[in-house]
Parts: C-alpha cells; sequence; structure tokens
C-alpha cells in the first residue's frame, strides 16, 4: 500500500523535495528488509542476541562515540582540510571530561571536553590555515601531542587525588539516561513472545528508546544539525565551496581562511563530544581509552560518503556488529555467516542477472564457501569473532560503495590571494 | 608574519618535548632516606604501561620495591613506558638503565621479553628479572612468573558456588597466553564445583592490539551482554577494563563481579561499585619484586624461572567483602589440595 502512495505522490520528475521522500521510504524498506533477514538468521540459528534489545542499546552506545569523530571529520573535510588528527582531539576530549566531571559534575565535563576538544581543533586550524602546514603531518603531531600532554596532566591533576592516578581520574557519575515512557511496559510483553519478525522489531525500538544517554540525544539532534547547516543554508554552501574549490569561493567573496577556522573548530568540538561520551559510558577517564575510535570514525565519513547519513549509518553498523561480537561473540557472529552467505547469494543473482558472468560467479562462490563454512560450524572461534566488525565494513565498502566521491579539494593546502 | 611563525615553531616544539616528558616519572624519590650512608647498589626498575600509581600490577611492583628498599640500603630509579610503544624504545630504557650502573634491573611485564632478551645478553654482569615472562632463560635472568590458573582456580570455585543460574562469565583484556592461564584456572575452579557450569568467555581485543586492557566502555558492554545472557557473576581479568564490568554488573543489581591483581574492593576509584565485587584473584607481584631484590641483597641474585603459586603466597583470594565468607570454606578445601598436589590445574584452556 505504501509503494502506491510513494508512486502516486511522486511526479515523474521529481523535484528534490519529493526525492527527498522517496527516499525516506527506501531507508524503511531497506531497514525492514534487513531487519526480516535478521530475524530469518536469528530463527534459523537460535542466536538469540542477534536482535535482543541490549544488542541494539550496546550497538548504539558503541557507535556514538564513532558518529562524533565522523562528524567532526566531516565538517573538516568538507571545508577541504583533512582531520587525520581526530583521535588526538578525542583523548583531549576524554581527558577533559575525566578532570572536569569528577569536580564539578558530568555536565561541566562535557563543556570542559568541548572545549578540550576545541582547542585542538584550533591548534590543527592554526596550522594547517594559517601557516599551511601538511594536514597529514598536522594531524599526526596532534595525535602524539594529545597522549603525551594528556599524561602530562594526569599526573598534574589526578595523582594523589582519591581514586585517581597517573593513568586514570577518579570515578564520576555518569550524565543521565532517558527512556521514552511507556515503550518498555508496552512492547516487552511481544518482545518476549519471540514472534518472527514483530518481536525483533519491539527489541530494536526498546533498545533504541530505553536507558538512553543524554549525550546520545544530543549526538543524535547534532547529526541532523549538521546536515541542516551544511545543506540547507548559505553559511554550509560557503563552507562546503572551501572545500570543493576555495579558489572560486575566494573569487566569489568567500574568507575562505574563516571558515576554514570555523569548521576545523567544530571539527574539534565533535571530537571532543564523541571523547567526553566514552569517558562518560565508562564513568572514568583512563589513559588509551579512545583505542583507535577516532580513525574509525574517519572511516565511516569515508564509508558515508561524506554526508551525515552515510557516516551515521557507517557508525550505525560498525557499532551493531561491534555489539553482537562483544556480547556473545561466538554464537551471535556464527549467525552472521548465514546473513552474509544470504547477501552474498543475493548480490551473485543480480550481477549474473545482469550476465555480469565473471563477478556474479566469483561472489557466488564466496557465498557458498560462507554458507559451507556456517554449515560446519557451531561458533566462531574468539579471534575471529573480534575482527567482524572490521571485516564488515571492509566487505560493504568493496561491495556497495563504488560510487564515493570526495571534496574536490580536500587536503590540498590553500594560500589566500594564490589563485590560479 | 615571520615572527609569529617562529614563536608557533618555538611552542610546538616546547609542547613536543612536554609530551615526550610525559612518560618520565621521578627517580629517585627515596634516595632522602640514604642521605645518611652512601647506597651501596642502585636498582633499576622499568614499569610497563601505567607505571606507578596504576591501582594495579604497576603499583604492587613498587609496593615491592618500597618495601625492599626499607629493609635495605639501596639508591632507585623508576622509569615508565609509554602506550603504543616498540620494542627499541624498551631496549633503549633497560640500557640506559644498565649503562648507568644500576644493577640489579626489574622489568615489569611481559611487553619487554624481547628488548630484555637483547639487553640481558649485552651486560652479562648487570642482574636483570622479568615479570610474567618465561619465554627465554639466561644465567643472569630472573624469570618471575606467577601460577594464575591455581589463584583462578580458587576464585572460579567460589564463583560457581556463588552463581544462582549456573551460568558465569570470563572477560579477558587481550587474548594472550598468560591470560588463557587465568580463564583455564577459572573455567576449572567452576567445574570442580558445578560440572554442568556454563562459562561465557570473552577478550575484548586481540593481540597485537592491546587496548583491550584500557577500555572500560568495552569491558562495559561485554559484561552487560553476559549478564543479559543469565551470567551472575563475571570474573574480569581486564586490567582497566574491569572497572566498566562492575559498572554494568552494578546497574544490573544482583551479579557480582570478580577483581583481579589486587584486592579490587579496597581501591579508592572502585569504592562506588565494590559491594558487588564478591573477592579479586590476588597475585602478589610485590612479593616476587621483594624477594628477587633480596636476593640480590643476599648475595645469590636469584635466576631462571621462579613460580609464585599458592604454596608460596604468590596468589590467592581476597575475603575483604563480607559476603565471601561463607564460600571461603570451599575455597580454603581446594587450595589445600593444590598445595598438596592432589588437583593439579592446567594452565591451558
Amino acid at each position: 500500500m505504501s509503494a502506491v502512495t510513494t508512486e502516486s505522490v511522486a511526479p515523474p520528475q521529481g523535484r528534490p523535495r519529493l526525492g527527498a521522500n522517496r527516499r525516506l521510504w527506501r531507508t524503511l524498506y531497506l531497514l525492514s528488509a534487513i531487519m526480516l533477514l535478521l530475524s530469518f538468521v536469528r530463527v534459523v540459528s537460535d542466536a538469540q542476541d542477534i536482535t535482543s534489545a541490549g544488542t541494539f542499546a550496546a550497538a548504539l552506545g558503541l557507535a556514538v562515540p564513532i558518529a562524533m569523530a565522523g562528524l567532526g571529520g566531516l565538517w573538516s573535510e568538507r571545508s577541504g582540510v583533512v582531520n587525520i588528527g581526530l583521535e588526538g582531539m578525542m583523548i583531549l576530549g576524554t581527558w577533559g571530561m575525566g578532570w572536569a566531571a569528577y569536580q564539578w559534575g558530568p555536565w561541566v565535563g562535557l563543556l570542559a571536553a568541548i572545549a578540550f576538544g576545541a582547542l585542538g581543533g584550533l591548534l590543527h586550524a592554526l596550522a594547517t590555515v594559517t601557516f599551511g602546514v601538511d594536514q597529514i603531518v598536522s594531524g599526526v603531531a596532534i595525535n602524539i601531542l594529545a597522549l603525551g600532554l594528556t599524561q602530562y596532566l594526569s599526573a598534574v591533576a589526578f595523582e594523589g587525588v582519591e581514586g585517581g592516578g597517573p593513568t586514570q581520574s577518579p570515578r564520576f557519575d555518569a550524565i543521565s539516561t532517558v527512556s521514552v515512557p511507556g515503550v518498555d511496559s508496552l512492547l516487552s510483553p511481544i518482545a518476549d513472545k519471540d514472534w518472527f519478525f514483530v518481536s525483533d522489531v519491539a527489541n530494536l525500538i526498546i533498545g533504541l528508546t530505553t536507558g538512553v544517554s543524554l549525550i546520545t540525544v544530543l549526538a543524535i539532534l547534532l547529526l541532523v544539525a549538521s546536515f541542516v547547516v551544511l545543506w540547507r543554508t548559505a553559511f554550509g554552501l560557503r563552507l562546503r565551496s572551501c572545500g570543493e574549490n576555495p579558489w572560486a569561493a575566494e573569487s566569489l567573496g568567500v574568507r575562505v581562511y574563516r571558515y576554514k577556522y570555523v569548521a576545523v573548530v567544530m571539527s574539534g568540538v565533535f571530537a571532543g563530544i564523541g571523547g567526553a561520551y566514552l569517558a562518560d559510558a565508562a564513568n572514568i577517564y583512563r589513559e588509551g581509552q579512545t583505542g583507535g575510535r577516532g580513525y574509525i570514525g574517519l572511516a565511516a565519513m569515508i564509508f558515508g560518503n561524506w554526508r551525515p547519513a552515510g557516516l551515521a549509518s557507517g557508525a550505525g553498523l560498525f557499532g551493531y556488529i561491534d555489539a553482537l561480537q562483544l556480547r556473545q561473540g561466538g554464537t551471535s557472529v556464527h549467525a552472521l555467516l548465514l546473513a552474509a552467505a544470504i547477501l552474498l547469494g543475493l548480490f551473485a543473482a543480480i550481477q549474473l542477472w545482469r550476465q555480469r558472468w565473471v563477478s556474479g560467479a566469483v561472489v557466488g562462490v564466496i557465498g557458498a564457501v560462507v554458507l559451507w563454512w556456517y554449515l560446519v560450524t557451531d561458533e566462531v572461534a574468539g579471534e575471529i569473532a573480534s575482527i567482524a566488525p572490521y571485516v564488515t565494513t571492509l566487505l560493504v565498502l568493496a561491495l556497495a560503495s563504488q560510487r564515493l566521491r570526495m571534496p574536490a579539494a580536500d587536503g590540498q593546502i590553500y594560500r589566500r590571494g594564490e589563485s590560479h | 608574519m615571520r615572527r609569529v611563525i617562529k614563536v608557533a615553531a618555538i611552542a610546538m616544539a616546547g609542547a613536543l618535548t612536554l609530551a615526550a616528558c610525559g612518560g618520565d616519572s621521578d627517580g629517585g624519590g627515596a634516595s632522602a632516606g640514604s642521605s645518611v650512608s652512601p647506597a651501596s647498589y642502585k636498582v633499576g626498575l622499568a614499569y610497563d604501561i601505567g607505571g606507578r600509581g596504576d591501582q594495579s600490577f604497576n603499583d604492587a611492583a613498587a609496593r615491592g620495591l618500597d618495601q625492599a628498599q626499607k629493609e635495605f640500603n639501596f639508591e632507585k630509579k623508576e622509569l615508565e613506558a609509554s602506550a603504543g610503544e616498540t620494542d627499541a624504545q624498551k631496549e633503549e630504557r633497560l640500557r640506559l638503565l644498565a649503562t648507568g650502573g644500576y644493577n640489579p634491573i626489574i622489568a615489569v611485564g611481559f611487553a619487554y621479553a624481547t628488548a630484555l632478551k637483547a639487553v640481558s645478553a649485552e651486560f652479562p654482569d648487570t642482574s636483570f628479572a622479568i615479570i610474567d615472562d618465561a619465554s627465554f632463560t639466561a644465567a643472569n635472568v630472573a624469570n618471575l612468573v606467577f601460577a594464575e590458573e591455581q589463584g583462578s582456580f580458587l576464585v572460579g570455585a567460589i564463583a560457581a558456588s556463588a552463581s544462582k543460574t549456573g551460568n558465569i562469565g570470563f572477560i579477558g583484556g587481550v587474548n594472550t597466553p598468560l591470560l588463557q592461564k587465568f580463564e583455564a584456572g577459572y573455567t576449572q575452579g567452576a567445574k570442580a564445583v558445578n560440572a554442568d557450569i556454563t562459562v561465557q568467555v570473552k577478550y575484548l581485543t586481540q593481540p597485537p592490539d592491546f587496548t583491550g586492557f584500557n577500555d572500560p566502555a568495552k569491558g562495559k558492554t561485554t559484561a552487560q551482554g553476559m549478564i543479559d545472557n543469565k551470567a551472575d557473576v563475571v570474573y574480569a581479568a581486564a586490567g582497566g577494563s574491569g572497572s566498566g564490568a562492575f559498572e554494568a554488573a552494578k546497574a544490573a543489581a544482583g551479579p557480582w563481579g570478580i577483581g583481579v591483581d589486587s584486592d579490587q574492593y579496597k581501591l579508592p576509584s572502585l569504592a562506588k561499585v565494590k559491594d558487588i565485587i564478591l573477592t579479586s584473584m590476588i597475585k602478589r607481584v610485590d612479593v616476587a619484586v621483594y624477594q628477587f631484590v633480596k636476593s640480590y641483597n643476599d648475595g645469590a641474585p636469584a635466576t631462571g624461572i621462579q613460580t609464585f603459586d599458592l604454596a608460596k603466597e604468590g596468589v590467592g583470594y581476597s575475603t575483604s567483602n563480607p559476603a565471601v565468607a561463607e564460600y571461603t570454606a570451599k575455597a580454603d578445601e581446594f587450595k589445600e589440595k593444590i598445595i598438596s598436589g592432589e588437583i593439579t590445574v592446567s594452565a591451558k584452556p
């Protein structure tokens, strides 16, 4: 029925707004298809955890820091500055959170994390925009600097404090969580029924609406706001023009330096929020707790083709698989093999139908191997379960994202008045 | 403009120097005590990541050193590792101590194995010790290792006794042979009490990714997953990630957590969740360090593999949480049997 609605509403030459509408429906269809696949796999493999409410909640939690780092990368790279220093800015954020939160509460901690992240961004902007330093070099320097600086600051600020030490802050209370009232009590009975598809969707809704940290809510709002600001305002258009062709932007009167500064500092702010979330989720700052999530955020942004919705789905996918492997790695990842085999089989069928014989055959054989692997084992070894998030991301990138396009002037050094 | 660049360059350089200094801790802090009579020898100690004040492994080594210094007359220098460093940097640190006349030198942690193998051959007249590694032996190296599987056996038995669901969890920081000893002992201890028990096992990361020891958020997610799947006791042998596991147990209200290395019930940083820490598998790194320095002090530095097991009081479990009292009788019974040899605990899962 819904298909009919879209057909009747959309005129032959879809204007942008109606295109967006159709895209929404397409997203919904895609989501339902994924949930159908997962329900099917859950029933066949009896891996209950792959669609449990706890898994979806954990996936959301694991996705937030990655999405925030990715959003930071998005702002920066849309203005033409590659930001490999996100990891360092995230480290600054975790430290800022730990330092301020145990003394003045988590909300002040969040502000401190934002300030620290912004400082990291400001340093990157100063080096790359004002001084024209190579952006990769500056980013790597910030990562090293942030690590050393936080080690030094920890020794100064946390040593001798009850519960603190040179590698960790004292424990602090986390930012409170919120739930959509009534959802849990209303849907739990349905979720417990183990109905095909229906219970899985109920679990998804419970997982995403119950006990959600307020930083998560903030993160989702920031994702939406970033889209609106960057793609629906004159400010955003000018900012993106700096990443596509700063010389043309300059010739039209855009103050490129200023826009790049704003973008890179905002990038630090988002990375700082990601760091704050990480420390908040653990109730503690711990040295090294970012664990490379800044880089994964960067990868999620590339995965998402330098778009907010894309990077959110990249982070979501990574978070979901990571949640699976952390919670019930052996059985859940084993069940995913079946899902992968089905997807590969479908992909192979499409390729063959389009008469792309070679790629269809290759993917088909890979799918058959995965299916065989699924059938002859009961569980996946821990070593393989741990790399599942990375492998999945790589696979999806390889199969689905052939048309990535980064901002045209991304990574190039721009000097004012040197247009050519 | 030029001046601005110059100032910025100096500021950057200064900041980087600061960064490089971040990892060094102040050595010779206690030399004030020995100012009366000149120290007869100098002890060097190279920490693993975290160093003095990590409230865990390194702190235990520091405690042993402090205790030894109180009794014997020596000067000391402590250096610490930084995250993500290479073997070459570790070698450099050990070499720095050796050329500085420090003897004996103690390397804290298996991460030093490769570096120490090279450096100990270069300085045959210096006595070295390494904690938690027995991958190589040399005439001037003492391998101070622990029977973690025996201590873990006892907490495994306690976990199985305390579990009502017949389902318990084990979280390892990084999947290394060392951590597998913990898993092996824990599982055997649990099965000795309840042969049908389910033990959920998860390592947070795989080597060479060692972030699993410092990622409390992952520890929390993993523990939540185990608790959602019916585990009601979770043993966190995961360094700094353990605090996340305890947060999860605390939030779920009901499940127990089991700590590792030191008596985590008493750690100030875990004070808010300590009521759910049933017990901790204690590893007496301080005893090992003290014993090694003592052997050097007595003129016969220990060499070769020195195993600190239950019999030597090198491992054990803590009883500071009153809730553990009802399970100690059974655990002590197992302890006697292990010491007498009636039960042998395998170190492999």
